[in-house]
């Protein structure tokens, strides 16, 4: 019975999952905030605990509180539409990929990997008609891009005194993307493409601290400070435009010309992002927890607009939001109690660089996770729903449902002593 | 039961995976406002042109003309003949052979009509001094070839009717030879003969006598056919066998009608007349812009012809030295040398030729050569006594004009 209500769910989210943004295309696109579905069904930003008790899987200060050794992978589909048209965007892909070892109780590390923005876009505009000479031309212009900066990361958690622990993190930040202006004129693809490859680092020093606890609740603090180490630096590789005749999308014998030149550009300090954030807990007896969140992220690069369709970029983005969690029990009686329930609104407000319009993003999200076998095992779901809208630009409307699974083994782990 | 949860979840993991990870990929409409790639448009005018003449080269025809027409005189054709036969294996040494008689030669042309209206007699001479070149199908004309280095009249014929099957029929012409020219042909003192040679009518006529060429599609080239016996012993022989050898090269030697008023008042172009034309283009101070792609770079030339002419096809070419504008002039070799990398071909149609010429064009956006203007001429394969006339700089509102469209970032 359990099983068959866990498909019904199931399928019901998958039924309603739907596609990705018109906002990629400034500069680098926009920057994801949460990686571990568990803590996208909470919205938040990765500080506060949303994956077990006390636990968050994106702060690595955290990670002391695990029971177990974990192997983690987030996976989630994103769909994103226009308000006022039927038009939607969907792509899917890893969320991140990370395994996590605690060391008694006190220490921890792990490894991950994830995407860090998304530029993942196509655009077509509408066609005009203009006469030359006596010759009519249609035209219009189709852009399209893809790809994006990965992180892969190391993080080693520690003990400040016995109610506080930092987390250390090292990103590598790598990857490539690609776009392709194209213009269609009478039929006749004339289309450009630009490469782009990327490589930089970042440092991000997590806390998280008990600030108070009793019996009946708990007060816990977080807090991030995200700076870059060696800014982005990347090769441009920009080709001239060609003439696509046999429209495959492909350079070949048949189009024109017959030789294409490609300029090789070094650009440096292209993205350098910084960020502080804190958060704040409450938990309660009942396994219920609250929680509030506040981020600055601000893109200090010197070298703007390496990357994008649109000429600005998103220069820095403000994150506010706040939201309930409830720990699912392993020990209950009935299945429900066993379920852990999250739930969370969100507000970013980006700026961009040099027109200096804001982007607003609001966002509502709600997930669930369950636990089972001995280890701890977790397969989480999330599902988050939203809107970005900027001025003189079309509302957006997006959905993301994420699908995590965790399993864990026991390392490192004190073990219980031979009676 | 645990294991079988774990077991469960992981599929259904896995089954999402499989189910959400397709991807829709419909255009977001948006404003073409700030958006890169810019198509743009330029007009160019042309500033000077003109026409020439040359003497007229009709190697490339797809006939062999004889008589005269329209003031054409067609003076004399030449033909040369492979040095091995049609299977590729025998060459003329091999009648050197002790064991092989040479007993004649043939030299068959084909009429283009099937039967006869109007019979000829033509005759035959061949250059037994001249080495092993005589002469040059795309160069050769009536002023830079000697006549005189052809020998004496060989042979004689007029033209016959041939059965091809129960119901159609075909006219040749058919030169017999004795074994004198086949001698000199083998002849093993020379070496590469050039199996060439002249055929002319005998007396002059005002009609107009067609024969297939060498460039005729499904047409009879010109045929020399070798006769021969082969002696298996001293006393046994072979029948009379025969080896084909095809025209390589030929060309009709023909004299133009004097230029008219016409011809030198528009850009004109003619084959059997020698008429080319010259247009420069002012794209002076042009840039393409770094990256960008012309998409057509079109010179439309409007033709004033009152009936409707369609079909003619024309070749251009870039000049590669300054081009000589003043007035209409005549050439005996042409003077203008262009590049060949960068031809561009079109067709009129309905009395409008429309030249792309984006690939010098670009040359020339990118500042990479320099413009001294366009060369155009009639394709070899248009009606060569066809003389086709377009606007020049003089007409108030169809004079020829470069019109480009090209994309950039």
């Amino acid at each position: 019975m359990f099983i068959l209500r866990l498909i019904i769910i199931l399928l019901l989210m998958i039924k309603i999952v739907v596609s990705q943004s018109i906002f990629n295309a400034y500069g680098l696109g926009l920057s994801r905030t949460s990686y571990h579905t568990s803590v996208n069904g909470a919205g938040s930003i990765g500080l506060v605990p949303t994956f077990h008790p006390g636990v968050s899987m994106d702060n690595p200060a955290t990670w002391p509180g695990l029971k177990f050794t974990y192997i983690s992978g987030s996976f989630s589909n994103q769909s994103n539409g226009i308000k006022n048209s039927k038009i939607t965007n969907q792509a899917a892909g890893f969320n991140k990929i990370q395994f996590v070892v605690p060391i008694r109780d006190k220490f921890g590390f792990g490894i991950s990997v994830k995407p860090i923005n998304n530029h993942n876009s196509f655009f077509s505009t509408d066609t005009i008609s203009f006469n030359f000479g006596g010759k009519s031309l249609l035209s219009n212009k189709e852009f399209r891009s893809g790809g994006g900066i990965m992180s892969g990361s190391f993080s080693i958690s520690l003990p400040l005194n016995k109610n506080m622990g930092v987390g250390i993190s090292v990103n590598k930040l790598f990857g490539s993307s690609r776009d392709e202006q194209s213009l269609v004129l009478n039929s006749t693809y004339y289309r450009l493409f630009n490469i782009r490859s990327y490589s930089g680092s970042t440092l991000n020093l997590d806390f998280a601290g008990r600030l108070y606890g009793d019996e009946k609740v708990m007060i816990l603090a977080f807090a991030r400070v995200g700076m870059t180490n060696k800014p982005v630096s990347g090769t441009l590789y920009k080709f001239d435009f060609y003439e696509d005749t046999n429209n495959n999308y492909s350079y070949d014998s048949d189009d024109y010309p017959a030789n294409v030149d490609v300029d090789t550009i070094s650009i440096r300090n292209i993205y350098a992002p910084n960020s502080f954030s804190f958060g704040f807990n409450v938990g309660f007896k009942n396994n219920l927890n609250l929680f509030s969140e506040f981020q600055l992220w601000n893109d200090e690069a010197t070298n703007a607009n390496y990357a994008s369709i649109y000429n600005d970029q998103i220069g820095s983005k403000t994150h506010i939001g706040g939201g309930v969690v409830r720990f699912g029990d392993m020990g209950a009686r009935d299945w429900q109690d066993q379920i852990t329930f999250r739930s969370g609104l969100y507000r970013d407000k980006y700026v961009l660089r040099h027109t200096g319009k804001t982007l607003i993003e609001n966002g509502l999200s709600m997930g669930i996770g369950f636990k089972f076998a001995a280890t701890g095992n977790q397969i989480d779901f999330s599902f988050r729903y939203g809107s970005r809208s900027m001025r003189s630009s079309q509302k957006e409307l997006f959905q993301e449902f994420t699908i995590g699974v965790s399993l864990g083994d026991i390392w490192f782990l004190r073990r219980r002593a031979k009676q | 039961m645990n294991n079988n949860f774990f077991i469960l979840a992981i599929g259904l993991y896995l089954l999402c995976l499989l189910v959400i990870s397709s991807c829709e990929e419909a255009a977001i409409p948006i404003e073409q406002d700030n958006t890169p790639v810019i198509v743009d448009t330029v007009s160019f005018p042309v500033i000077k042109t003109t026409s020439y003449q040359i003497p007229p080269v009709l190697g490339n025809a797809e006939h062999l003309y004889f008589g005269e027409k329209d003031g054409f005189k067609y003076l004399y054709n030449l033909i040369r003949f492979d040095s091995t036969d049609v299977s590729n294996i025998y060459s003329f040494d091999h009648y050197n052979d002790s064991l092989i008689v040479a007993d004649s030669l043939k030299l068959s042309m084909r009429l283009s009509l099937d039967s006869i209206d109007q019979n000829a007699e033509f005759q035959l001479r061949y250059f037994p001094d001249s080495g092993d070149s005589v002469f040059n199908e795309t160069s050769t004309n009536y002023l830079n070839f000697d006549r005189n280095t052809a020998s004496s009249v060989i042979a004689t014929a007029v033209m016959m009717v041939d059965s091809i099957d129960s119901v159609n029929t075909k006219v040749t012409l058919n030169f017999m030879m004795d074994t004198s020219i086949i001698n000199v042909i083998k002849d093993t003192s020379i070496i590469n003969f050039n199996q060439s040679f002249l055929v002319e009518l005998k007396t002059g006529t005002s009609s107009e006598f067609k024969f297939h060429s060498s460039e005729k599609v499904t047409g009879d080239p010109p045929e020399l056919i070798a006769y021969f016996r082969q002696f298996l012993s001293d006393s046994v022989v072979q029948d009379t066998s025969y080896h084909t050898y095809l025209s390589i090269q030929d060309v009709s030697v023909i004299e133009p009608p004097v230029i008219t008023l016409l011809d030198s008042s528009y850009l004109s172009i003619s084959l059997a007349k020698g008429l080319r034309s010259l247009i420069m283009v002012d794209m002076e101070g042009w840039e393409l812009p770094k990256k960008g792609i012309i998409s057509s770079a079109e010179l439309i030339y409007i033709s004033p012809d009152s009936d409707t002419l369609t079909g003619y096809s024309v070749t251009s070419y870039p000049l590669k030295i300054e081009g000589d504008y003043s007035q209409f002039k005549s050439f005996e070799t042409d003077p203008y040398i262009v590049d060949v990398n960068f031809n561009s071909s079109s067709s009129v149609i309905e009395n409008i030729l429309k030249i792309n010429y984006r690939k010098i064009s670009t040359e020339f956006g990118r500042g990479k050569m320099t413009n001294f203007g366009f060369k155009i001429q009639p394709s070899n394969n248009n009606d060569p006594f066809k003389t086709v006339l377009f606007h020049d700089l003089s007409s108030s509102d169809s004079y020829p004009v470069m019109r480009v469209i090209y994309v950039h970032p």
